[in-house]
């Protein structure tokens, strides 16, 4: 073992002279059962700075003291929300119903140029109440989360052109 | 970068408290210090965004503080080794009495609480919260050259009484 060092160290450590790291040498060094007899006299120097830094006695009763009065000095300012932020769940919402409004009324169309020139009459029939069977099945089971019956549920007549 | 009471300033605390002990030498009036550092540090929060070192801005306040209960402390003729901690009340000043003792860490509490103020706060920030010079002299309100100087004094002090106490050993 090293101890010329570690008596460099110490020399230096006196005059001011050690870096942070090398102060942490020297505290691990000394924290060490064996240590020569001539070094002996400052392992509780160092044993103390260990110790002291230890020390903590404010635990959670001290946190939940502190936190009440800076609560009654001030209102806690509340965390801010962006308008986006607020409505995002709504947003997000609205997008899937829209897909299911979407997907049903896609099924429902015939596919070819008509569907073009319905326009109006279409969107007004699907904003019908949803409890007439003026609905379709895929539309039906989305408004409620009970299966519905095909059958009973199939529109009479779709609008014609 | 925004701060938070709970993120940046709570979490100091035990922090604060040493330091406040040092100072003090005073449990009581220590955790008092931390208290009102706190609410301090709260009330003057518009300029935390503006602040480079919370934990600097904190001590800072701290030491303040401390040092207002320590001259109160004095004025009302408590002298410094009433309301120590329990582990603080062998005062034996003469080195054959601290040799009886055999317990050097006693010995080193009992130096430092001896020690000017300022020897003991730049010796706290430096060796038990490993602070470098530039932190603790913007804490502090001092030069680096400051610091310096107040911590070689306080370490040779420590290191002429262990002398001492080894001759005594010997003997």
């Amino acid at each position: 073992m090293d101890y010329k060092y570690i008596e460099q160290l110490l020399e230096r450590y006196f005059a001011v002279e050690t870096t942070l790291e090398e102060e942490e040498i020297l505290r691990a060094f000394f924290s060490q059962k064996e240590i020569p007899a001539g070094m002996e006299k400052y392992r509780d120097l160092f044993a103390f700075q260990l110790t002291e830094r230890q020390e903590a006695p404010l635990g959670d009763d001290f946190d939940r003291r502190i936190l009440s009065m800076v609560a009654d000095v001030q209102p806690v300012k509340a965390r801010e929300i962006s308008l986006s932020q607020r409505l995002m769940p709504l947003f997000k919402a609205a997008a899937v119903v829209a897909i299911f409004l979407t997907l049903g009324q896609a099924a429902q169309t015939p596919w070819d140029a008509s569907w073009n020139n319905q326009g109006t009459e279409y969107v007004v029939g699907y904003q019908q109440q949803v409890d007439t069977i003026n609905v379709t099945p895929i539309q039906a089971e989305n408004i409620s989360d009970i299966p519905v019956d095909s059958v009973k549920v199939i529109p009479e007549s779709l609008p014609k052109d | 970068m925004t701060r938070s009471f709970q993120t940046d300033v709570l979490p100091l605390k035990n922090e604060l408290f040493r330091l406040a002990l040092r100072i003090t030498m005073n449990r009581a009036e220590a955790e008092d210090v931390v208290q009102e550092t706190m609410i301090k540090v709260w009330n003057r929060r518009d300029e935390w965004e503006q602040i480079e070192s919370m934990e600097a801005f904190c001590l800072t306040i701290c030491r303040n503080l401390s040092l207002d209960k320590l001259r109160r402390m004095d004025n009302q003729t408590e002298t410094l080794e009433a309301g120590h901690d329990p582990w603080d009340s062998s005062y034996g000043s003469n080195p054959e009495e601290q040799v009886m003792q055999r317990d050097r860490v006693m010995i080193v509490r009992q130096l430092i609480c001896q020690l000017p103020e300022k020897q003991r706060s730049c010796m706290q920030l430096r060796d038990i919260e490993g602070k470098t010079y530039k932190d603790i002299a913007n804490i502090m309100n001092i030069s680096e050259e400051q610091v310096k100087i107040n911590i070689f004094r306080a370490r040779q002090t420590i290191k002429e009484q262990f002398r001492k106490t080894e001759k005594y050993e010997r003997t």
